[in-house]
């Protein structure tokens, strides 16, 4: 069994958006969302002491993915590898993995309806590639392999040199995008952009366990039209109940 | 398929249209295009900026479907910046110029016919023939850009004008080139061969590498960090590079020469040259030392604003790390009208740390193989250059010509009239300054053609536009790379058939050679024979570099790999000159000396500029890719300056300069991370042309801005950083 995990090295990254660019070709994504984003942090300290630094954020396929609980189809699981998955066929759309997922890396895919995100480019994995973010980097400054593999470089790189994950005492669900850095801006980053608390997991779960049989059970009866449709509703019903 | 057809386009009926295996086997496509589909990948050359990294096109049903980095590429393996990424953007963008189009109505309403290209050419050649029976060839004047150009530059020498002139000379390196070459006799050329990855010690004045990028020049400044080099950023701004660096010096702008001459003294001083070095290989040295000893670190301190400590501290650090010490020449670096004297500050410091020709400095060309053609001689112009080169700039460099020289002479018809103008591949309104001027300067013209792949502004003064293809589409004239640690040869070549009727350029200009009757200087009949003729000395052939997209030669980087008698320097003394008895001569600086910038008037601040990385200058706005991650600039506010103007972060505001010259509304950032004397824009946004429907109008034109200029007066290159904004009144 494989581990698959991801770590960029934010001495490296310039935050030159190859990485973003690249996943988007290769996904067909379509303008205005993105797989992976790079941002760079708000200045720390005032001139000319100031600190700032680069990240690239992606779906961090979690060991305790908190998208996979809230999603009503089945359509989100995880892998063999670790890997944390949409089934297109089987998303209907409805966005409670959006908004439980932590590192805000999904978003409904305007084409397709379904809901999309980084899968480590799965496909390529299987065809013996690496991902494509990892191809093009312009600053070789990520890395992709198997954790399990303990003489991989991302091995390495998380247990020899102690490349971080983005995590903090109140969401902790075992991310496995790790981050090479100096601490001060891995600090930094970590305090700019924490892990947002997965929001359906109060209300929204209620929801979730009420519904998840009736709709497979719905599906199951080909009246998927009709699921999906009495979903969005549902799911603007929620929307507006928060507001 | 496309490969076949392209190579066989005039040889169809020929023998030899064999099949070519592609590059890479094909593949299968990821979902999200289509399904299962094979795609076959064809090796090419990127053109979404200059550096010209080595591709892979997927194409799908005679369709690009995605364009990759060629990881058998010698210069970027693999690896494609986002514009890179993003190129079938610009092959498909809706907005491409499609036919040849014909003004109707007067120059400057932007009216056009679509024509055929019979009737295109047939009017350009008629034209061209007209011009010279009546004012001369060498009325007509040829702004060129790019590896398409030169094609054109063939045919525009074969016409017999010699005034050919390109922005990357006077508005971008220029200056460099020549300071380097007083210096050590050989300028950088392109890509400038920087060691930034074995460097111990990096040093960047104003380059900011990560927002400025090119491919491989990323991947040696990462690689280069992160085995451990240090890193001094010199820039008013605190750049991505600066967030790297162990030293931010926000220097005073205008004023590096100050600190360069201060860096000189310590390191004269306090004995942390390369004295070996410079023994065997330098002459001068005396001279310069008597020089600087009076610009002492404190001296510096109260022009550059650097405190005198921080000086010392980085001149040590590049004592020690020497001669691993890469002080990057830069590349855009017409900035205050001393621009070559800066440069040879630069290059003055290179030398003092031994680093020219050492591994961690600048590293050296190794000659490779070329073949030419058996061309007729070239008709000798009667009249010289009209741009200056030679003579008002005595050290500019005549094949790379004076754009603004050019554009003063068809002001004024001095030294003759120039009647007709020929624009291929470049936005002069964006990439020269003094737009208005350039404006003025058409309205003087009989002719104005421009050859592009987008309508860009500039196509609204012309006469007959003619649509190029893209680089994904056409055959370019192989990239030779002789500055590389493995010097190497590209190709670009169609990944598929022209869209709509644009056409190459080689085609365009052949075609135009044989109306004018100089088809003797195209002595071939497909791009593949070209090709062939070129590379037949180096043992490789066309088919094999089709095939490879590049092949590479082994390099002598370093003057190590060299016996000593070749570690030789192309100046008057044989020896790297410290002291420019090339300068001296035509009673220039000698040495350089530190000149105050122009002061801004009360009320205004200095208007400084700089790059993105997702853009290429003003050429990428319209892509769709990059324009939804970057889709306008904005206004950097030091957070006192934007205190005082009454604005805050994210509130539009149009910029005035000190002429009156307004910008489109542009966003304010408000930011710790700039001095206060200056405000910065992204170069290439608020473009005007309306026909580029995305880029249109977007944030505002830091050109359009620059309505004054400081010429250099040794290269003519214009010095862009003279001019003052402020928040208009609304
Ligand atoms: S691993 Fe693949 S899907 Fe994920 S961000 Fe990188 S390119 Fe995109
Ligand atoms: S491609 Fe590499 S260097 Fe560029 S933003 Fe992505 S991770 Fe950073
Ligand atoms: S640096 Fe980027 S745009 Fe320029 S040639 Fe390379 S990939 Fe293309």
């Amino acid at each position: 069994m494989a581990r698959y995990a991801m770590v960029t090295d934010l001495r490296k990254c310039v935050a030159c958006q190859a990485c973003t660019v690249a996943c988007s070709a290769e996904w067909a994504v379509p303008a205005g969302h993105a797989r992976t984003h790079v941002r760079t942090t708000p200045l720390a300290g005032s001139f000319p002491n100031l600190t700032s630094s680069p990240v690239v954020g992606q779906c961090n396929q979690c060991d305790h993915p908190p998208c996979v609980e809230p999603c009503p189809s089945g359509a989100t699981y995880q892998d063999a590898g670790g890997i944390v998955r949409v089934d297109t066929d089987v998303c209907i759309g409805c966005g409670f993995c959006v908004d439980a997922c932590p590192y805000e890396a999904r978003f409904i895919n305007p084409r397709t309806k379904k809901v999309d995100k980084c899968d480590f480019c799965r496909p390529r994995i299987e065809r013996g590639e690496v991902p494509a973010c990892v191809a093009t980097c312009t600053a070789h400054a990520k890395y992709f392999g198997d954790l399990e593999d303990r003489n991989s470089e991302v091995s390495r790189l998380v247990f020899r040199d102690g490349a971080r994950r983005m995590e903090t005492r109140t969401v902790a669900v075992g991310p496995n995008v790790f981050y090479l850095g100096r601490p001060e801006h891995l600090d930094l980053v970590l305090s700019s952009y924490p892990p947002r608390p997965p929001r359906l997991l109060t209300a929204g779960a209620a929801w979730t366990r009420l519904l998840k049989p009736l709709v497979l059970a719905m599906v199951g009866m080909t009246f998927a039209g009709q699921a999906v449709a009495f979903f969005t509703q549902l799911h603007k019903g929620e929307g507006d109940f928060e507001e | 398929m496309t490969r076949r057809r392209f190579l066989g386009t005039a040889a169809t009926l020929g023998a030899g249209a064999v099949a070519v295996p592609a590059v890479a086997s094909p593949t299968v496509h990821p979902p999200g295009w289509s399904g299962t589909a094979r795609v076959e990948k064809i090796a090419t050359t990127c053109e979404m900026c200059f550096w010209r990294c080595g591709v892979l096109a997927s194409v799908e049903g005679g369709k690009v479907v995605r364009v990759e980095g060629n990881p058998d590429h010698p210069q970027n393996q693999g690896r494609l910046c986002a514009r890179g990424n993003a190129g079938t953007g610009l092959l498909h963008d809706p907005d491409r110029l499609k036919t040849p189009l014909l003004r109707v109505g007067e120059r400057g309403e932007g009216r056009f016919k679509p024509v055929s290209w019979d009737e295109a050419l047939d009017f350009l050649a008629g034209r061209l023939v007209k011009l010279r029976d009546e004012h001369g060839p060498e009325s007509v004047a040829f702004f060129p850009h790019g590896n398409g150009a030169r094609f054109f530059a063939t045919l525009m020498r074969a016409y017999g004008t010699p005034n050919s002139a390109e922005p990357s000379f006077a508005q971008c390196r220029g200056p460099r080139e020549v300071g380097y070459s007083l210096t050590f006799g050989q300028g950088l050329g392109s890509p400038e061969p920087v060691d930034l990855e074995e460097a111990r010690l990096v040093v960047l004045i104003g380059s900011h590498l990560g927002e400025n990028v090119f491919t491989s020049q990323i991947t040696a400044f990462a690689t280069g960090l992160a085995r451990g080099a240090k890193l001094i950023a010199v820039d008013p701004r605190f750049s991505l590079a600066a967030s790297k660096a162990d030293w931010w010096l926000p220097i005073r702008p205008g004023t590096d020469i100050a600190l360069l001459l201060a860096w000189m003294n310590v390191l004269i001083a306090e004995d942390l040259c390369d004295k070996e070095y410079l023994k065997t290989y330098a002459s001068g040295f005396d001279r310069l030392a008597n020089h600087v000893r009076e610009f002492t670190p404190e001296w510096a301190e109260a022009i550059t604003e650097i405190p005198a400590a921080k000086i010392r501290e980085t001149a040590r650090a590049m004592g020690k790390a020497k001669p691993a010490v890469a002080v990057h020449p830069g590349r855009h670096v017409t900035w205050y009208g001393d621009d070559t004297q800066r440069a040879r500050a630069m290059a003055i410091l290179t030398a003092l740390l031994g680093s020219w020709g050492r591994k961690g400095g600048i590293f050296l060309p190794t000659p490779i193989p070329r073949g030419s053609f058996d061309l007729p001689d070239f008709p000798e112009p009667k009249r010289g250059r009209a741009d200056g080169a030679g003579k008002r700039f005595p050290l500019a460099i005549e094949e790379l010509g004076v754009t603004n020289g050019l554009i003063d002479a068809t002001l004024s018809g001095d030294p003759y009239p120039i009647k007709a103008w020929i624009v291929y591949g470049q936005n002069m309104l964006e990439s020269i300054p003094q737009p208005a001027r350039t404006v003025e300067a058409i309205g003087k013209l009989d002719l104005m053609v421009v050859v592009d792949v987008l309508p860009v502004e500039q196509i609204k003064y012309a006469d007959l536009v003619l649509p190029e293809a893209t680089y994904l589409e056409r055959y370019d004239p192989p990239t030779i790379v002789e500055s590389a640690k493995r010097p190497f040869i590209a190709v670009r070549s169609p990944a598929c058939e022209p869209l709509y009727e644009s056409k190459p350029g080689w085609w365009i200009a052949k075609e135009l050679a044989k109306r004018l009757k100089l088809e003797a200087f195209f002595p071939w009949d497909t791009p593949e024979q070209h090709l062939e003729k070129i590379l037949k000395p180096t043992g490789f052939g066309a088919r094999e570099l089709l095939n490879r997209g590049a092949v590479a030669f082994p390099g002598k980087p370093y003057l190590e790999d060299r016996a000593p008698v070749d570690r030789t320097f192309d100046t008057a003394s044989g020896k790297i000159e410290l002291y420019s008895e090339a300068l001296a001569k035509i009673g220039a600086d000698p040495l350089p000396r530190y000149t105050p910038p122009v002061e801004p008037p009360k009320g205004f601040f200095r208007l400084i500029y700089g790059r993105a990385p997702v853009h290429s200058f003003a050429r990428s706005q319209n892509n769709e890719a990059l324009d939804a991650l970057m889709s306008e600039n904005e206004v950097w506010l030091a957070t006192s300056v934007a205190r005082d103007w009454g604005v805050t972060e994210g509130q539009r505001i149009v910029l005035e300069n000190v002429e009156g010259v307004k910008s489109s509304p542009v966003r304010v950032k408000v930011t710790e991370g700039i001095r206060s004397d200056c405000a910065y824009l992204v170069h290439g946004f608020g473009q005007q042309s309306r026909a580029l429907r995305r880029a249109f109008g977007r944030g505002a034109s830091d050109n359009s801005l620059m309505s004054r200029v400081s010429v250099d007066p040794l290269t003519g290159g214009t010095g862009m950083r003279v001019n003052f904004v402020r928040a208009a009144r609304a």
